[in-house]
């Protein structure tokens, strides 16, 4: 009599699991609360404003090689020695220069406090202990017989003594400083009645730049490079071109001396608008200084049109007066 | 309209533009813009062959123009430029060239030229040189010569060529006479041999049973004089480069060598042998009559006139070492004016002065090394134009432009013919039949 009742299982479990499901729910409830809270007080606290980088200006950039920039830095070699004066603000004043220690006249002998008598067994013992055996030496074959004497003379007892004597030397030394007490410091009072008295007297600490004689300009630099006839300059782009189509058939000696001047006008096309006009020749031969004129006025009429230069800039370079030289070659 | 408009305002800016410059006032680039290249660059020349005037002339016309693209490329100064890259064929000289066809292969002048054999026999030739870039003739000329002297019409071309665009008197009309040497290192002969500048034309000038030494060319190039070893002491020669007829030069007790004409080539100055020294002589050739010039307890020699005839530059060795002194052309105080600097030992032998009277040429020992240099005739500005084991024997071009001299390798070779421009840039071996050495530049034949 099995009282088979279905029971309906209701699933107590459950309803205890729900209950305990319940108890869970809060404090989960609650830790999710705070977490939010906590990362939401830290969102809000922490988050540094967005930085708003500024948008680059854009920067124009010439890339230049390497042989370039030595070209750009190289001096010319034939330049004008610069003797760039250095800027000066005021004369100096003659200073004495400050002898610390004056003139040595006597030569005295360095006293130290460190125990001056310990000093000379340092070396003493080293030298004078080796004596007794040579007296023994000397007189070798009498003491053998009279004294026991010589088999005290023990080269290695003696080795050992001088080393003994060595020891003791840096202990005096060692010693020797310790006995200098420092003298205890005056404890640092401030006291602000005195203020007036620790303020630096001097003048401004910017001092101004002495020297012999008065130049009110900086010096910029020296005016020799070769900065230029860099490409990026229309000047320097238009002598390279015009240089590459001189040539010149000269293999005389002076050739520093020969010079052409020669003054030529531009179309803004950049193509030679008259025919170059020589304005003057020089150099040892009128011939010579004539042919090269003419291989001037070539050099220019064969390179062009100069396309490159500068339209905006014609104006710059609608006339140019050139002067053509030998100097540099050789 | 707008053309005479722009023109007239050209005209007015460039009236303006002068103004502006008579006031000093640039408009703008006050300072003169610099061109000062760096490195040398030869100038590039066009010289298509020049055109046969009749059928038969075209062989002379390719070897007109090949002489003349061969003398332009020696002297170092010019680029030929090859034929293969010409555009335009030059079939009439009369006309002007295209020029933008010669301005697309680069060349800043143009060669054109015509041969033409005449009803006569003789051959006329004709040439232009062109500015390329303003499309200006530079020049031109005709000449008339016998068929065989094409060669010499080539080179007088070069030399207008050379003129016109340098500036400088040309120097490819020109001989030289040198030693040529054959056979065994140990049994040389020796032979007087004649050529042209450029290595052509070699005519030999003596047997070779005597030994034959320092051939000088006189002032006319018609006669050379020069030191021969006969049958006893060494004797200084004339010979008549025409006729081939030769006779010594005075009648002297010991040795007589090392001559060399004045410029006036009335008379020869030698080194006389006096026991073991030597002295400077000048001997009239009308007169015959002989002027002592030195006189010291040394060696005198190489004598070399200035081109003007007033000085003497020479060989002494009165200070110990053999050096270069200059004395005027009547004797008197002699001034040293060669001091090495690098090398206390160097000494300076074989000097001779330039047809242009700004430099002495000379060889300096010294080192290990035979160097062949130039300086000025005070001794400044001294330049070594080469180095080696062995280079001997300056002469100059009849511009001064060029030096020629010999270099002996050593070993089992033999001595060869060089020249170099006085810049010490351009190095050129001229070529010689054989072994060939002592040369001497004639002055121009024209």
């Amino acid at each position: 009599m099995r009282a088979i009742e279905p029971v309906s299982l209701s699933c107590p479990s459950r309803a205890s699991e729900g209950a305990s499901q319940v108890k869970v729910d809060k404090t989960l409830a609650a830790s999710i609360a705070l977490h939010v809270l906590v990362i939401g007080w830290g969102l809000v606290s922490f988050s540094a404003r967005s930085l708003e980088a500024p948008q680059p200006e854009a920067m124009p950039v010439d890339i230049i090689s390497a042989d370039q920039v030595a070209k750009v830095t190289a001096g010319i070699r034939t330049g004008e020695k610069d003797k760039p004066k250095p800027l000066v603000e005021k004369i100096a004043e003659a200073q004495p220069v400050d002898d610390a220690v004056g003139k040595i006249t006597k030569k005295e002998a360095i006293v130290t406090n460190a125990a001056p008598d310990q000093t000379p067994p340092v070396e003493k013992p080293v030298e004078k202990k080796p004596e007794p055996p040579k007296p023994a030496a000397k007189d070798e074959p009498k003491p053998i017989e009279k004294k026991p004497d010589p088999p005290k003379v023990d080269p290695i007892a003696e080795a050992l003594k001088s080393e003994e004597a060595k020891k003791p030397t840096p202990k005096p030394q060692a010693k020797a400083a310790p006995p200098q007490p420092p003298k205890p410091k005056p404890e640092r009072t401030f006291d602000q009645s005195k203020i007036a008295a620790l303020l630096d007297k001097r003048d401004p600490t910017r001092q101004s730049i002495t020297g012999a004689a008065l130049n009110p300009t900086a010096s910029l630099g020296t005016h020799s490079g070769t900065a230029d006839a860099m490409v990026s300059t229309w000047k320097g782009a238009f002598v390279a071109a015009v240089r590459r189509c001189f040539s010149f058939p000269y293999n005389g000696q002076d050739s520093d001396q020969f010079e052409v001047d020669i003054d030529i006008q531009l179309r803004r096309d950049g193509t030679v608008a008259a025919q170059p006009v020589i304005v003057a020749v020089r150099g040892p031969s009128k011939s010579v200084a004539d042919a090269m004129a003419e291989s001037a006025k070539r050099a220019v009429e064969q390179c062009q049109a100069y396309a490159f230069l500068p339209k905006e800039q014609y104006d710059t370079w609608k006339y140019i007066p050139m002067t053509f030289g030998l100097k540099d070659m050789l | 309209m707008s053309r005479a408009g722009s023109v007239t305002r050209r005209r007015f800016l460039i009236a303006g533009g002068s103004t502006l410059a008579a006031l000093g006032l640039r408009p703008a680039l006050a300072q003169r813009l610099q061109i000062n290249p760096t490195e040398f660059q030869p100038l590039p020349i066009a010289i298509p062959n020049f055109v046969a005037g009749s059928p038969a002339d075209g062989e002379v016309g390719v070897g007109v123009a090949q002489v003349i693209t061969n003398n332009l490329q020696r002297s170092g100064l010019f680029a030929p430029i090859d034929q293969a890259a010409f555009i335009e064929k030059i079939t009439n000289i009369d006309t002007a060239p295209q020029f933008q066809s010669w301005k697309a292969i680069n060349a800043q002048a143009l060669v054109t030229g015509r041969m033409t054999r005449q009803s006569d026999g003789r051959l006329k030739a004709e040439f232009r040189l062109w500015d390329v870039t303003s499309g200006q003739q530079l020049t031109g000329q005709q000449y008339f010569t016998s068929p065989e002297y094409w060669r010499r019409i080539a080179h007088i071309i070069s030399d207008q060529i050379y003129e016109r665009l340098t500036g400088e008197k040309g120097y490819f009309d020109s001989r030289v006479v040198f030693v040529d040497e054959s056979g065994a290192k140990e049994r040389r002969i020796k032979r007087l041999a004649l050529m042209d500048q450029d290595g052509a034309n070699v005519r030999y000038l003596t047997k070779g049973s005597d030994l034959v030494l320092t051939p000088r060319f006189s002032p006319s190039t018609q006669e050379i004089t020069y030191m021969e070893f006969g049958q006893g002491d060494p004797r200084v020669y004339l010979f008549n480069i025409e006729t081939g007829a030769r006779e010594i030069v005075g009648n002297f007790p010991g040795m007589s060598f090392s001559p060399r004409f004045s410029p006036d080539g009335q008379r020869v100055i030698m080194s006389l042998q006096q026991g073991g020294n030597s002295n400077l002589f000048v001997m009239d050739l009308r007169s015959k009559s002989t002027t002592r010039l030195t006189d010291t307890p040394a060696i005198d020699t190489s004598p070399s006139y200035a081109p003007d005839g007033s000085r003497i530059c020479f060989e002494s060795d009165r200070g110990g070492k053999p050096q270069i002194y200059v004395m005027p052309a009547s004797g008197g105080p002699a001034q040293r004016i060669s001091f090495s600097k690098d090398d206390t030992n160097g000494s300076y032998s074989t000097p001779v002065w330039s047809p242009r009277g700004d430099y002495i040429a000379f060889t300096k020992q010294g080192g290990g090394q035979f160097s062949i240099g130039i300086m000025k005739p005070d001794g400044s500005g001294e330049r070594i134009l080469t180095s080696g084991f062995h280079n001997e024997g300056p002469t100059f071009a009849p511009n001064g432009r060029v030096v020629m001299f010999f270099r002996d390798p050593g070993g089992n070779g033999g001595p060869s013919l060089f020249t170099v421009d006085i810049s010490g840039r351009n190095e050129q071996k001229v070529p010689t039949p054989g072994f060939a050495s002592d040369p001497a530049w004639s002055p121009l034949l024209s």
